[in-house]
Parts: C-alpha cells; structure tokens; sequence
C-alpha cells in the first residue's frame, strides 16, 4: 500500500495502447500532451499511431478533451474514490453490486467493459489532473488511482502519473526531496528537516496564520489560495520574487523583479515526469535571475550572526524508540 | 500537589513544548521546570517566557489558557496525568505510552497519533486525524483510548491497528481509513467514506451512514461484544444499545477493495 | 600541510603492512616525501588506513531520490544532522539526504564512492545530486544493457557501430563508466516479462540474448580502454537456484574484464523459496580460479532497509511477497527502475541464506583484491552498517554469536558455520579501499604511495572493532581533517570523475533519427553540459590491448 508505479512520457509514447485520463482536461490545460507524448505518436510498438491506441477520459464534465477520447466516462461530481475503489475490488474478483456501481453515474456494463480493456491492454497508463487530487478526497483520491495502477500489473503492465500544473513544480519537489528527504510540506525551525502535510504545508501554515513572514518565489498564493491565507500574506511582511506583478506581488512589502525562467534566465526545469530539462535564454534582460537575487541574500544572511546564542544548537525532537 | 501552567501570554507562531509531559517535568524543581527549552517558531526560550509555573516534582500537570498555538503536549508520556482547561495545539498526546489526558476545551489535529497506551479525553472538538498515522507510517494507535465529546475532522483512526475511540459529535470524511483492528465508535455518525479500505477492525455507528459502494451487507445482529463495550464505556457515561427489543446492529463487511475482514455495525432502532 | 606521526600504516597498495612511518601531505592534497611547517598530528599507537571506496553504491539520482519520497516514517526515526554555521541539515537512515550522505561516509572514512546506476535521461539530475553530497569524491556509471537502440544494433550484427554508440551514450552522460543490468531483463520487463535464460532471445527480439549483450558490452568497455570494466549485475537476481545464470554469465566473460555486482545476490542453490541455499562455494571456486575478475559483496545486514535496482521484474516480485509500498519508473528507452522498502530478519529462511552469502563470499574467495566489501547501498543495508560486516569478518566469535539467533534448520542452507576464517587488518583495507580503488582504476586512491591523494583515515587502536571503524579519530580528505574527534571540521567539495572514450563523429548524425524516434526531449538537451558538473575530473581510456 502506498508508492507509484509509473514511468517516462517516452515509455508513453513508445508503448501505451491504452491511456486513461481521470479528472484532466490535456486539450486545454496541457495542450500538447497528446501530440507529443500519448495517443496521437507513432512508434515501433504502435505503427498506426492513433489507431493502436484507445484513449479513455473519466471526468465529470463533457470538456473539450472529450472530443478525443474513444472513450468518454461521466462519471458524478465526488464519486472519483468510490469508482476507483469499486475498480479495485472488481478487478480481484470481488463482488459490487449493480446498484452500488450505478451510483458513481456508470453502469455495470460500462465498469465490466472498461476492466476488460483494462486487463486487456499490453501497456496501460492513467494520468490524473486536479479533477482528481484537488477535489474532496484529495490526496486520497490520488493515491486510489496510484494504487489501482500498482494492482493492475498483477494482469498487465500499468503505471500512472500526475499532470502537474505550471511553473516547475515537479523541480521544487525532487531538489527538496534530494536536500531534505522530503517534498514539501517540510519545517526546519528545529536545524533540520521536518515533514508534516497539514502542519507544515503551505496553505495550512497561512490560514493558521502561524507563520510571521513569507517569502514567495515562482507562486502567485494570492490568486490560488483561500481567503484567509491570502489576509495573512497581507498582514505578515511578504517578500515576492516574481518577473510580474501578480496578485501576490499586490500584497506583498517587497517585490524584487527577476528575469523570466527559461525565456530570460538559464536553469533546469524537471519535467512532470521527473526528467530534468536544461531551460535556454532566448532573450536577455535587465533583472537578476532568481538564483541570482537568492545567492545575494544568502550571503547577507551568512555574515550575520547565527540564529542562537553562542554555543547553543538546536535540539533534535527526541526519536522514538 | 499538581503542577499549573498559566499561560502568560500566547504564542504568535507555533510553540513546541514537548518537554510539557510528566515524564521530562515529574522529577524536576520548580526553577529547572521554568527553565526548560521550548520552542517558539525556530527561537529557543526558556518555559518561564510564556507560563507561570506553580508547584514541583509531580506527575500531574494542570495548563490554563489558551493553548491552542503549544504542540506535542505530553508527546510520548508514559505516566501521570495532564489537565487542560482550555484549548490546547496539535499533536496532544502523540506517542504516549501511559497515563491520562483530559482537555476541558478543543484539541487541533492528530490527537494520539500514533499512541500506544493511556487515555485521552477531549471534552470539546478535536481535529483531524485522531489517533492517526502519521504520514507514511503503516500503524497508527497502537492500543488506549481516545474519547472525544464533540466532533472531529478527517481520518479519525487512520491506520488504527488496537484501541479505541470513540466520537460523540459528527466526524467527517474517512474515519477508519485502512484500519486494521481496533474499534472506532460514532455517536453522531460521519460524513462519507467511512470505512475505506479498512482491513480489520470494527465500526459501529449509531446513526445511519453513508457507506462505500465496497461494503456488503451480511445480515443483522446483535453481538455480545457490543454489550461488553457498553459496559466498558459506561464509566465516561457512554451508552451503546444492545437489547433486541430496542433495535438491531446492521452488519456491513469491507471494504471489498482489500479484503472483507473489516465490519461496519450500524444501529438500527426498533 | 599535514606530517602524521607515529602511526601503524596499512597500505597494501605499497605491500605495506601495519608498518610504524611518518606521512607527509602538501598543500594540494598530496603525499610527500616531507614537509616543513604545518600541523603535526601525532598518530602514535593509532592504525592508519587509506580512505574507503565504495565500489558499489545507490547515493544519488531518480531512483534513491523516488526512495526518499517513499520512506517519511523511516526519516523521522532516524538521527538528523543539525544545520550549524559550517553544515548544511539532512537526514540519515535507509535512504540518507545528500547533504547526510557525505557526512556519513566521510564520518566512517570513506572518502571516494561510485554512485552504479545512472539512466543517461536523467544523468543531469544525478550530476545536480552528486554536487550535493559534499566531501567524498565521486564517480557514476551509465546503464547500458536495456538500451534498445544498442540492443537494436547487437540484434544486427553491427557491433563497430554499437560501440560507438556505446561510446557517445558515456560522453552524454558524462560518467565514469558502463553498468549492466539485467541485460535484456529490463527491456522485458517492459511489456511486464523478465530475460532469465542467457541463451534465449529477449522479449521483443529475435536472435540476441542476454548472453550476447554480455559477451560484447565486456569487449566494448574493454576495446574503449574505460579505466574500469563493465560493471555486471547479472540476470535472474536473487532467484532460488540462480547459480547457474550466474556461472554461465562469467563463461560467457571467459578473455574479458569484468567487475560482478553484489554477487552475494546472484550464489543461490534450491528451487523455491523453501529450499533455497547458499551456493557460494561454487561461486568463489570460479573467483580463486579466474584471477583476473572482480567483485563486490553485496552484504546483507539484518533489519529495515529499502530495496532499489534496476531489476523491475524482481521488485515487482518483491511488492507482491510484502505486501507493501513499490515504486516503479521505466525510463524511456534506456532501463527501469523498481523501489520497495523491505526487513531482512534472521528467522526468515531467505534473509538468512542471503545474509549469510555475503558473508561466504567474503570469506571464501581468497585473495581480498577480488572482493570488496558492499551492501549495494541500500538494497542489502545501509553503506552506514559497514563497520557491522568488518567485525563479523574480523571476528569469527562474533560470527558463531550471530548464528546462534538463527534457527537450525536454516544452517544446513548455508555453509558460514564451517568457516574459519579471519581478515586481517591488511585485508580489510584491500577489501574497502585498495581493492576497490585498483578496480575502479583509480590509481591514486586506496593508495598512501608518494603522489597519490591524501585521503586517509586514522582509527584508535582498539579490540573492539566496531567501535573502532564506527568512530575514527581523524578523517583526511585530499589534505583536509574533515573530521576529528567524531565531529566535521570541515565539508569540502570533492571532485567528480568521468571520462571522455573516443567516437567517430559522425555517430551524432547517426543518433539524431533515432533519438527522436525512441525519446521526447530535444537532440542538443540530451547530453549533460560539462559545464554542469562541479569540479570534473576527465580520467583517459587506454585500451586494453594497449595496456
């Protein structure tokens, strides 16, 4: 329980006869997706292209994606879990009845065809947007489709990946993930890496109002978050690194311009499937890179006096035995 | 004689206070109570910065004020008791291994995470995840009991392998959540997604739910064990029915997803 | 400047052993003849050692990376290490952060490791990671053997052409060397089957077999002169019964170099999982006959660890035997990878068999220059618990003590009760320094000789000896105490190794069509900039033949 399954969008490309997009609109939100990686390529394994692939879209509206699926599911609003966790069942052999699989908005000859397809394919795999893991259940309903993937090769081979959103998330993630063993959700007010979603997470920190400044970089919070995080971010002195003026930067006492990632300022961006991709300035600009305006910083910071008196160091949280 | 903490003034950013637990304070002088580090925010200060202490060398700790920004209250106690009279901050009682709890107020999220002994009685709300795992443990409570008066909010019991909890108001989305063993009490019921994925364990709830379309109905009962819990629970003034003539127990098992070795027994009046 | 004084010095590399002599260090982190000025440290009744190399190890990239993500509960039980002025926070345990990685190593004397498994897709990444494990120097090897463009051009018969390929493939990366996984077995495990038979076509071909793709990437590796040799996890890993796999694997060797992987995973007997057995006899009578091929360990030590290979197939078996969390990511093109976290515990018939192997190896195969001490970090143990497995080879009482929690019936299955057995201390620092240094082909490693790189590790004499290389007394890194007295003086940057083999030029207008037929990224992106890396050192290719 618990893990991922997944693989690189090549693998994707070369091999997916079978794709499922659960909760992601990719027509709109990530409009090359399908031409350059899922169903409309080429390959040795799948010579005709579009036509060795069938394409399946679970959402709870008809969306522009619809259009391409072979496949449309409409399923109702926050019935995601339910539907993925009557899957798992059934694909074990497990009995649900009728009833229960049409409250998801789907009839059992719909669910026992797609588990064939499923269970059929050589290669399977599920992308999963926002419709998914930003909805009621949240994480949950993420790690169900994780899951569900993971068991699916108990037939055949499956795997599954999230479609994350703009800016380089997927970097942030696997940089902190290498200097502090974990993804986000991290505290260091005690010297050393802490972990807590909830507790240390972003958003929670700011609608608690447990933080007393903020410092913001590649994020626009102001024009995402909830409300009361936003009055926080307002009240507490905030600090923006952005190349614009966002509703954030509004807010916030201090916004330092920097240069455009990847258009003006150099660097690597980790694509949604974790393959690092160097970032090539096309043009130049006046502004300090981001890195550049935090090694500044940084060096200030340094020759000011450490955080605690002399002699003192922080104390780890007991370990447990 | 108890010890007392009165809060001076509160925290502007979390204040982590582990040290407040009988095990660390029980044998300390009043002076080196007051000198014990906390932590507020990533600055180290002494105790005596945000309470009053009163009293010395006892297992029984007694905080007034509103605690709601202190953490890890009595995290890993293993004797004594502490009594809250107000609010108190996230992870009360983590860990714990002994001892008793009773908070006359609400507590924030994880309430018990992870604990493996003692009681804990929250007489106003909790939060989420009571008696919970922690992210990416594989067990939560280990044994004890957590009794909670008012409501609380997600994946109560999350991971649960023994012990019990009991919530007396509304509890949200995904109480029992991978359970394995354990008993989970619902007075006022909960909202959806009890019961996901449970591997073990029981759920009564004593007012109708909404279950997972992966739990099947196996019949109508009334087990004796409901009637021993009962008895078990009546001393915080507890009661679950049991008689046939008042009603009957609707036996659910699941979640299917996983295995049918959990059951959900929701009570059915007559 | 450093003089060391007084000190027992055991420097197999110099035939020297346990000798009392002064070392000398310059200013650019070299051995001397003498010095003038500088610190003194006076060395008298302690041991010194060359610093260890790890020839075998998983410390940075997608894989241990995905590992991290994957084990919070194993972080927050685990020792941290405070942010001070001088040191950045990080994490130890099963899958230690980078920062913790160095400061690990760098704490037991360890001060070169070789990072085993790099999918060039991703070798910007392990590059970014390695930067940031401070103190130790490094080197990374590329993994080759499920690269279907190559395995297209063996299936053709084009070896010239698959060599220079081969050859481009290392530049892109810009590694140290060639690693095989599993040859064939990964590309299998792609359309979820696996290539056990070394003499059966892989899944998705139609003459070649893992058997072919190991006889010419060893001639490969060996016509470009890489400094060390391919560097093989062999097929079937883990298997009851998978000695024969591994025997016929080093027939198909037989004339080549060749460095073995973890062979501790690859001296299995038996046909189930009830009846597996060690079979390390037959294994190490083909190391003491065949001199010229080396190899690692592999240990397993007892307790939680998490599980990372290349080998998909086996920790999908491995998922399905625990029942708990596995990650998986198959890298376009180029190999796999699987992650599960996972306890070895003495009373379980197959943790046993293999803690055991580990060990038989060791202490079986003769010369210690073949085999080196590894746990093949973290899939049989942490590199943490090294000083573990130096006790039990030092101290066959230690051993008898641990065999005593096994339970009966499981020792018949091995043959580590009959050993006898004891290293030496000159044969602990071949098996974690020297050895491994002479087979990575790094010359001025594991070596005290004048010239060579002053990393050094000087330990309290003392008969307990996990205690004694658990908590050196001064660790040297090229001159520098970085640690003394159990504490880090300093965290200096180390240098990165790679090597550049030469290729016809034309192989770029070769791989282009190719590139964008089997990747999703652009042409010109794919190789790793130079200027990436942080401190490189380029090493020559000499061919073998040459030599």
């Amino acid at each position: 329980m618990g893990g991922k399954v997944t693989c690189t969008l090549g693998e994707v490309k070369q091999r997916a006869d079978f794709i499922i997009y659960w909760g992601g609109n990719p027509a709109e939100c990530h409009p090359r997706h399908f031409t350059k990686y899922t169903i409309m390529q080429k390959s040795r394994f799948l010579p005709r292209g579009r036509k060795d692939r069938t394409m399946v879209l679970v959402d709870i509206r008809e969306t522009k994606s619809a259009k391409a699926a072979d496949i449309f599911l409409q399923i109702r609003p926050g019935k995601d879990f339910e539907l993925i966790t009557i899957l798992r069942a059934l694909i074990k052999g497990q009995p649900v009845a009728d009833e229960q699989i049409a409250e998801t908005g789907l009839s059992r000859a719909v669910v026992d065809d797609l588990i064939a397809r499923m269970k059929r394919a050589k290669f399977g795999c599920m992308f999963f947007g926002m419709g998914l893991s930003m909805t009621r259940g949240k994480h949950m309903n993420s790690a169900a489709l994780l899951c569900l993937a993971a068991e699916m090769n108990a037939f055949t081979k499956f795997v599954a990946m999230p479609m994350r959103g703009h800016g380089n998330v997927t970097g942030a993630d696997v940089i902190m993930r290498w200097q502090t063993g974990f993804p986000f959700g991290i505290s260091f007010n005690r010297g050393y890496p802490r972990y807590n979603p909830g507790e240390f997470s972003t958003v929670d920190v700011l609608v608690r109002g447990d933080c007393d400044a903020a410092f913001i970089i590649g994020a626009d919070p102001g024009a995402t978050m909830p409300q009361p995080a936003i009055d926080h971010l307002a009240r507490i002195p905030t600090i923006v690194l952005d190349p614009h003026v966002t509703h954030t930067s509004r807010i916030a006492r201090v916004h330092i311009t920097t240069a455009p990632q990847g258009i003006a300022a150099p660097g690597t961006a980790y694509r949604m499937d974790e393959l690092p991709m160097p970032l090539k300035p096309a043009l130049k600009s006046p502004y300090p890179s981001d890195e550049e305006v935090v090694r500044r910083i940084n060096e200030a910071i340094a020759r000011k006096p450490f955080w605690l008196p002399d002699g003192r160091q922080p104390q780890m949280v007991a370990t447990l035995g | 004689m108890p010890i007392t903490f009165h809060l001076k003034r509160p925290p502007t950013v979390p204040l982590e206070a582990e040290v407040l637990s009988p095990d660390v304070v029980g044998s300390l002088t009043n002076s080196e109570i007051r000198s014990l580090t906390v932590y507020h925010g990533k600055r180290q200060l002494p105790l005596s910065e945000f309470f009053d202490v009163e009293g010395e060398q006892s297992d029984d700790l007694v905080f007034h004020g509103a605690l709601n920004k202190v953490r890890w209250v009595g995290r890993a106690m293993s004797r004594g008791s502490i009594t809250v009279h107000g609010d108190v901050g996230m992870h009360l009682g983590a860990h714990m291994s002994g001892g008793r709890i009773e908070v006359h107020g609400n507590a924030s999220d994880w309430v018990g995470g992870e604990m493996k002994k003692g009681l804990i009685h929250v007489h106003g709300n909790a939060g989420g995840q009571v008696g919970a795992a922690y992210r990416g443990s594989n067990i939560g409570m280990k044994d004890g009991v957590i009794l909670v008066d008012g409501s609380a909010g997600l994946e109560v019991g999350m991971r649960m392998r023994r012990g019990t909890i009991v919530i007396g108001g509304p509890a949200r989305d995904f109480v029992g959540l991978q359970m394995k063993g354990g008993t989970i009490v619902l007075l006022s019921g909960a909202e959806i997604r009890t019961g996901a994925w449970m591997n073990r364990g029981t759920i009564i709830s004593l007012q109708p739910l909404q279950l997972m379309p992966t739990f099947a109905c196996s019949g109508v009962q009334n087990p004796v064990f409901v009637n021993l819990y009962s008895r078990f629970l009546q001393s915080w003034g507890i009661h679950l029915p049991f008689a046939a003539s008042e009603g009957v127990y609707r036996q659910y098992r699941g979640d299917l997803a996983v295995s049918a070795k959990g059951e959900i027994l929701i009570w059915q009046p007559a | 400047m450093i003089r060391i004084t007084g000190g027992k010095v055991y420097d197999p590399a110099n035939g020297i052993d346990g000798e009392i002599k002064d070392l000398c260090i310059d200013d650019h982190g070299k051995f001397v003849a003498s010095v003038s000025g500088g610190r003194t440290i006076d060395a008298t009744g302690m041991i010194i050692f060359p610093g260890g190399v790890d020839v075998h190890t998983h410390v940075a990239g997608g894989a241990i990376n995905f590992a991290r993500a994957m084990t919070p509960e194993d972080h927050r039980r685990t020792q941290a290490f405070m942010r001070t002025k001088t040191r950045r926070s990080g994490l130890g345990g099963m899958a230690p952060t980078t920062f913790a990685t160095g400061y690990l190593y760098a704490g037991m004397g360890w001060t070169t490791v070789n990072e085993a498994a790099v999918p060039v897709l991703s070798a910007r990444h392990t590059h970014e990671e390695l930067a940031d494990i401070p103190i130790v120097d490094k080197a990374s090897l590329t993994l080759m053997a499920n690269n279907e463009i190559m395995l297209d051009l063996l299936e053709q018969g084009e070896f010239e052409r698959a060599k220079q390929v081969v050859a481009w493939y290392l530049w892109a990366a810009k590694s140290y060397g060639i690693k095989a996984v599993s040859p064939g077995g990964v590309a299998a495990w792609k359309w979820g089957k696996d290539a056990k038979q070394l003499t059966s076509p892989i899944a998705g071909y139609d003459k070649l077999t893992p058997g072919d793709i190991v006889t010419q990437l060893a001639r490969i590796c060996d016509e470009m002169g890489l400094p060390h040799p391919m560097h093989l996890h062999c097929n079937n890993l883990g298997a009851p019964g998978n000695i024969a796999t591994t025997l016929d694997t080093l027939k198909h060797l037989e004339g080549r170099r060749a460095h073995i992987a973890h062979s501790q995973y690859h001296a299995y007997g038996g046909d189930g999982w009830d009846t597996m057995r060690s079979e390390t006899t037959q294994l190490a009578e083909y190391f003491n006959t065949h001199p010229g091929i080396t190899t690692d360990a592999g240990a397993v030590v007892f307790g939680d660890t998490v599980t990372i290979t290349a080998d998909g197939p086996w920790q999908h078996l491995l998922y399905k035997l625990t029942g708990r969390k596995w990650g998986n990511l198959d890298v376009e093109n180029e190999t796999g990878c699987g992650i599960v976290p996972y306890t070895y515990r003495p009373s379980n018939l197959v943790n046993a068999v293999q803690w055991a192997c580990g060990l038989e190896l060791l202490l079986l195969i003769r010369d210690p220059w073949q085999v080196f001490l590894s746990t093949d970090h973290p899939n049989g143990g942490c590199f943490w618990r090294y000083p573990e497995i130096i006790q039990l080879l030092m101290n066959a009482d230690v051993r008898k003590e641990c065999l005593q929690k096994i339970p009966d019936r499981i020792k018949s299955s091995m043959v580590l009760p009959e050993i006898t057995r004891e290293y030496t201390l000159s044969e602990i620092a071949v098996a974690m320094s020297a050895g491994p240094a002479r087979a990575l082909g790094l010359k001025e490693k594991g070596n005290l000789g004048l010239g060579c790189d002053a990393d050094l590790v000087i330990y309290e004499s003392d008969p307990d000896v996990l205690k004694m290389f658990g908590h050196p007394r001064y660790v040297i890194k090229a001159g520098e105490v970085v640690i003394e007295d159990g504490d880090i003086r300093e965290a200096p940057q180390g240098k990165e190794f790679l090597v550049k083999p030469a290729y016809d030029p034309a192989t770029d207008e070769f791989m282009r069509p190719l590139f964008e037929d089997h990747y999703t990224m652009s042409f010109e992106n794919y190789p790793v900039e130079f200027e990436r890396l942080e401190h490189p050192e380029l090493r020559d290719c000499i061919p073998v033949t040459e030599r």
